[in-house]
């Protein structure tokens, strides 16, 4: 469960977030849409605990992160826009390596295992990474987490060059995740897969959040228009 | 930590250029040993033919006068070192004959770079080299964006998450950058061993022992140091420049500029003030070969009241001789003034130098490496004083047969037969003990001991501040 409760955090005096409020619940999946510079990647950075906020809390699973980051990254999936993985590696000895740095030593079954559920193919397993596609190196970003048992995922524009069929399997996935009892944070530019895949989107304009809703309560005709007038007011 | 390392490695094995760079320098470094020992075997080989050729001369002496013997002489032949063959030092430039006679101390001729041009030019392709200058630019290249690629990739960050502490990371990095270093090192030593396995002595053993812990602590300085400015500069290429900045400093302008320096802070007399000197001293003493010389006078006259007699030629013995040994034993305390004086002006000069290592350490590692190998001044100068100390119980064996031996002053005619020349002694070479080169370096040992340890302050207080994001 992730809490941000009245965050602030400046550069050089200027705000990046202000009196930021936010709550993404267990199996639920919160969209954040916002220009470049709107504060989503600070946002996610305070979550990760790289950054502290100036002021304001920001918790996961109700542990502060700007005090217990070490605790609170052993909850965390995190999969940034560019998942780099090590490209002279498989997908299998990569997720083997990280899952071994996280202290998990899984078997070469359960590893497969992971790398299926997270929708790659069998027959990439056993490639190295170097010759891998965007989207599969996310597959494998996402079954990294997976495999920590994460019970927060933070996807930085997760689905930016994706092609249409991957950035569908990622929903589909994230979908799962969420199912299983995950909570998802979601920053993106794209207005359509986050109306899809989120329950609630958050607009973010300056580091404020500007709005609020379900998903359910709006089209994806009716979210781009609302999104287009707060980023041109 | 260990995860982290065993990843470093994969990628260096599966690394086709740092396979190849490794393969092209492990056949570079098997050949610089080839043919280090095929020379060394050479030399040997000369060095001991031309030993029992002068000492066949020496033996085959019929009859002679034991005086006219000591201005004959002989030649001493400084002997080739096995451990040379990794280390050379100062050995191609020291000369490696020496005529051994009555009444002067010459100096050791025929260098190796006086007769070969490549040598005096570019040195020889030694495992030295390579390990000295080669090798830590080999970890530079492999170290300088270790870390920085992954915080330009945003790995750093995954890896962060997935519970890696960035200091165990800095230090598994430098690890497995060092231990890339320590393989080649051990890949050298193998190959020296196997190259000599029928040679090797513990002396031998423990030398090269020391020589592998003073190059690994080298290694693991420059390691430790790319690995931290790849973590601390945000770009990689700073972070190259820094460290091959800092090569430069250190293996080029540092050492020279120092030993000059430590050249004009403790200067040595030129070959003419020198000479000057010993001739002006020399002249004080007593002639030899001149019976009206006042000190030669001086002489006669103790001698011939402590025997109790009018003349010489009452003395049960033969005063030549011991004319010629009290000029002899007045040249020696000449000699030992002035190259004493030597002596200590170099070992100042060493000292000095030494201290470089406090802000350099790749002359400390010079310092152990010619030392632990055998063919540094320190080991020079004790042969030279050897073949001195030869020289004085040579000429004193030749001189006290030509007074007790049973001569009369004044017959120069006299002779001494074959038994007596076989029986004086050849010059037998004792190397320098472990444990005094040890003693020697132990300053050396001790300011690399403390570079490390600095590298880990460091690394330890320098990465608290390293930016993830």
């Amino acid at each position: 469960m992730i809490q941000i409760q009245d965050v602030s955090k400046s550069f050089k005096g200027d705000f990046a977030v202000q009196n930021l409020n936010l709550e993404v619940k267990k199996g639920e999946i919160l969209g954040l849409l916002g220009a470049n510079g709107a504060g989503k990647s600070t946002t996610i950075n305070m979550l990760l605990g790289f950054l502290n906020p100036d002021s304001g809390n920001v918790y996961i699973n109700k542990i502060d992160t700007s005090t217990n980051a070490h605790d609170t990254r052993k909850l965390i999936g995190y999969i940034p826009e560019n998942v780099n993985l090590y490209p002279y590696l498989t997908g299998l000895e990569n997720l083997d390596y990280f899952c071994k740095l996280a202290g998990l030593n899984y078997t070469k079954d359960e590893l497969e295992n992971y790398l299926s559920t997270c929708s790659l193919s069998s027959d990439a397993h056993h490639k190295k990474v170097s010759g891998y596609s965007k989207g599969m190196r996310q597959k494998v970003g996402i079954a990294i987490a997976y495999a920590k048992k994460a019970k927060v995922y933070l996807l930085d524009e997760p689905a930016s060059g994706l092609d249409p069929l991957a950035s569908n399997e990622l929903s589909t996935l994230l979908q799962k995740l969420a199912s299983e009892g995950a909570s998802i944070l979601m920053a993106s530019h794209d207005i359509f897969r986050v109306r899809e895949v989120c329950n609630r989107i958050g607009i973010l304009k300056k580091g404020i959040l500007v709005k609020e809703l379900n998903s359910k309560d709006v089209s994806a005709n009716e979210l781009e228009t609302l999104y287009l007038q707060f980023m041109q007011n | 930590m260990f995860q982290i390392i065993k990843n470093e490695w994969r990628f260096l094995v599966r690394s086709r250029i740092f396979l190849g760079i490794t393969i092209a320098f492990s056949a570079i470094m098997l050949l610089s040993i080839f043919l280090g020992n095929y020379q060394i075997k050479k030399q040997e080989q000369t060095y001991q033919n031309a030993k029992d050729h002068v000492r066949q001369q020496w033996v085959s002496i019929d009859e002679m006068n034991p005086h006219s013997a000591a201005h004959y002489g002989t030649y001493v032949f400084k002997p080739s070192n096995l451990l040379s063959s990794l280390d050379e030092g100062v050995n191609s430039v020291t000369g490696n004959v020496l005529r051994v006679e009555g009444h002067v101390q010459n100096e050791i001729i025929h260098s190796e770079a006086s007769q070969m041009q490549a040598v005096s030019r570019f040195g020889k392709l030694k495992p030295s080299l390579l390990l000295q200058y080669i090798v830590p630019l080999l970890l530079i290249f492999l170290a300088f964006n270790s870390v920085s690629n992954e915080k330009q990739s945003g790995r750093l960050k995954l890896l962060v998450l997935q519970g890696a502490k960035p200091i165990q990371l800095i230090f598994a990095k430098t690890l497995s950058v060092w231990l890339y270093g320590i393989l080649l090192l051990t890949f050298i030593m193998t190959a020296y061993a196997l190259f000599n396995s029928q040679n090797l002595s513990t002396d031998i053993v423990i030398r090269t022992g020391l020589f592998f812990s003073t190059y690994s602590l080298y290694y693991f300085i420059i390691c430790g140091l790319t690995v931290f400015f790849s973590a601390r500069w945000q770009n990689a290429t700073v972070a190259l420049t820094s460290m091959l900045g800092i090569w430069i400093i250190w293996t080029m302008f540092i050492p020279n500029i120092l030993m000059s320096s430590a050249e004009k802070w403790h200067a040595l007399p030129s070959r003419n003030e020198f000479q000057s000197a010993m001739t002006e001293d020399r002249s004080k003493g007593l002639d030899g070969h001149n019976p009206t010389d006042k000190r030669s006078i001086e002489l006669k006259e103790k001698v011939l009241k402590e025997y109790g007699v009018d003349s010489v030629s009452q003395l049960p013995l033969n005063f030549d001789g011991m004319r010629m040994q009290a000029d002899e034993d007045y040249g020696n305390s000449v000699w030992d003034k002035h190259f004493g004086n030597n002596r200590a002006i170099l070992k100042q000069q060493k000292q000095s130098f030494q201290l470089g290592g406090i802000v350099n350490p790749f002359i400390s590692l010079q310092n152990t490496s010619m030392g632990f190998m055998a063919s540094d001044n320190l080991h020079h100068q004790a042969f030279l004083l050897q073949v001195e100390n030869y020289r004085r119980v040579f000429i004193k064996m030749l001189n006290d047969k030509q007074i007790f031996g049973g001569s009369k002053t004044g017959n120069w005619s006299w002779k001494e037969d074959n038994a007596f020349f076989k029986s004086v002694p050849d010059f037998e070479y004792k190397p320098t003990q472990i444990s005094e080169v040890l003693s020697n370096y132990m300053l050396d040992i001790l300011l690399m001991i403390l570079w490390s340890i600095l590298v880990i302050i460091l690394i330890v207080y320098g990465t608290k501040k390293i930016k993830i994001i």
